[in-house]
């Protein structure tokens, strides 16, 4: 019982860095009714500006925070003014848009691994070593942290999508982002500030994964996770975005701790299947089915 | 002269795999991020077919190819009877391979595991490569000209609009990915008996990216748009050292930039033979005018 507790434990803190991942996907797509691929690509810039922060200059934690969410945020803006925002004044279709998003993953991925090569780093920060006993159950402090932090900034930003006038904005683009825009929204702006959040989500991810494991470019592969895990809340669904992320947390470390940690990977992509044929729409999606 | 043939050599097979994704995504519009996943079923069971069951070369990777077909029936089958299109259908792909890679790095008998399959006699040369390229592109060519290409670009463009019309879109898309499914696990299956080892990464998800963008770059409804790329980015590396460093991360940006200012790629709607035969056309008329010009003249 003791180890069960653990796993679930060690899994919801994994599934909150999900979570928040899940929730700068489904965002996006809520609005744009595109899956921004390069989402992973994104929160391995963070993982790398903590690094840098703290092994190159020394800085303290917080500043590498604000280094991690500082840089994401930059890197999504940018996406989204030379890419995604042409694109849509063009009218492009949403296939365009996905492999545009691919392109600029595969472009910053590629393009750190050149310069700083594909080996894995480790940032020079000593967490407090400490376990926080919880009856039977002994967690690491970190992981404590990122499920709290985590919770907290999800927390907030359901405050501010349901409670201040900009939310309003971003949720009426999402039900029908033209007829948002001839209601004197501006959907300039929204898409700037959904954009920035998601930029958000990922440096917050990006942090946490840069001090709990590991950095190195191919990091972002994670953002995979994310994505099938809001597959399973629902596409475009923040509450189903944020249940799917720790559900798939949980899910994983059960079955990396009780069959195989091996096959743990295709564990998640075999859910991943089995949501799209028994519920496509996933636990909350709207009905997902396109109409031309 | 053997480096000329090498690289013509990597541009057949190059050729024979895009062939398949033009269909899929050229023609289809179904993108997929899996397609080295069928180059790696296409390789390993034509090795095994060859060295533990005696078969003959070509008949072993033909049998390779028919398997990642129907591998490629098999995952079709649950993704397009739920109509998953755009990005479900993509991941779902990128699933896919990613499980292919993730059981050959892991299943032990046979293949080895990570360790890679090795020992596979090298029997592929340039005449087989050439012949293969050209009865693949033959039938591609014609299946593209019949009326299930015609099916394809109406079900790409109004997918509604085509269901209504009568057709049957679940079987002119499943149709669309064994094709795919039959030329990657080829061509995967020709290059491990040039390569002669065989291991889980030889296929990852760069080897996608490589496939993707020949059909991005060469454009959509065009074989011989594709083909082009195919055979250019094939012979760049090979040719550039310093490009096969930088190849990914040009292949992205490109993609960024192809998509944001010719989205229907560099040969989008054009056949090169149909642009020839225009040029030629037109210089023709050029000429024409110019002697009856003179003609008048003097």
């Amino acid at each position: 019982m003791a180890i069960f507790l653990q796993q679930a434990i060690t899994g919801m803190s994994i599934g909150g860095i999900y979570a928040l991942l899940a929730v700068g996907y489904a965002l996006i797509y809520s609005i744009f009714d595109f899956t921004n691929f390069a989402f992973g690509a994104m929160m391995m810039m963070g993982s790398f500006a903590c690094l840098f922060a703290v092994n190159s200059f020394g800085l303290p934690i917080w500043a590498a925070f604000a280094a991690a969410v500082l840089i994401t945020i930059i890197i999504s803006l940018a996406t989204e003014l030379v890419a995604y925002r042409p694109m849509r004044t063009k009218g492009s279709s949403r296939l365009t848009l996905m492999i545009a998003a691919m392109g600029v993953d595969i472009f910053i991925v590629n393009l750190m691994t050149l310069i700083f090569g594909g080996n894995i780093k480790q940032v020079n920060y000593a967490w407090p070593i400490r376990t926080i006993a919880i009856g039977p159950v002994n967690v690491g402090f970190v992981d404590i942290l990122a499920l709290v932090s985590c919770l907290v900034i999800l927390a907030f930003l359901w405050l501010f999508l349901d409670k201040t006038i900009y939310g309003v904005a971003i949720r009426a683009s999402a039900l029908d982002t033209n007829t948002a825009g001839l209601m004197g929204i501006n959907t300039n702006t929204i898409s700037f500030l959904v954009f920035a959040i998601s930029g958000l989500c990922a440096g917050i991810a990006g942090f946490f994964f840069g001090f709990k494991y590991a950095v190195y470019p191919a990091m972002g592969g994670i953002s995979t996770k994310a994505f099938i895990a809001s597959v399973i809340g629902g596409l475009g669904s923040l509450p189903g975005a944020v249940i799917g992320g720790l559900l798939l947390g949980v899910l994983e470390t059960m079955i990396s701790g009780y069959v195989s940690s091996t096959y743990r990977d295709l564990f998640s992509y075999a859910v991943l299947i089995i949501v799209l044929l028994l519920m496509p729409n996933g636990l909350f999606g709207k009905n997902s089915r396109e109409k031309s | 002269m053997k480096y000329t043939a090498t690289v013509l050599l990597l541009a057949g097979i190059n050729m024979i795999a895009v062939s398949g994704c033009t269909v899929l995504t050229g023609y289809g519009g179904m993108f997929s991020l899996g397609q080295a996943g069928f180059m790696s079923i296409g390789a390993y069971f034509a090795a095994c077919f060859h060295i533990y069951g005696h078969i003959p070369f070509l008949l072993a990777v033909l049998l390779g190819a028919l398997v990642s077909t129907a591998a490629a029936v098999l995952i079709g089958f649950p993704v397009l009877k739920n109509k998953l299109t755009g990005d479900y259908f993509a991941v779902c792909m990128l699933g896919f391979g990613e499980a292919v890679r993730l059981i050959s790095a892991n299943f032990k008998p046979y293949i080895k595991g990570a360790m890679g399959l090795t020992g596979i006699p090298r029997k592929t040369t340039l005449t087989v490569v050439v012949v293969c390229t050209l009865v693949v592109l033959f039938l591609i060519r014609n299946y593209l000209k019949s009326h299930y290409g015609k099916n394809l670009i109406a079900i790409r463009q109004q997918e509604v609009a085509a269901e209504m019309m009568g057709m049957n879109i679940m079987s002119n898309k499943m149709w669309a990915l064994a094709i795919s499914g039959f030329t990657c696990g080829f061509a995967g299956a020709l290059y491990a008996f040039y390569a002669t080892t065989m291991y889980p990464t030889t296929y990852g998800s760069a080897k996608s990216t490589d496939l993707n963008a020949a059909v991005v770059f060469g454009g959509v409804n065009s074989l011989s748009g594709p083909m082009m790329a195919a055979i250019i980015l094939a012979a760049m590396p090979e040719v550039l050292r310093a490009f096969a460093m930088w190849r990914l991360v040009i292949y992205g940006l490109l993609f960024v930039v192809i998509m944001l200012f010719r989205p229907e790629g560099l040969f989008g709607n054009k056949e090169i033979a149909g642009e020839l035969k225009r040029l030629w056309r037109w210089i023709k008329r050029v000429w024409a005018w110019r002697t009856t010009g003179r003609k008048e003249a003097g």
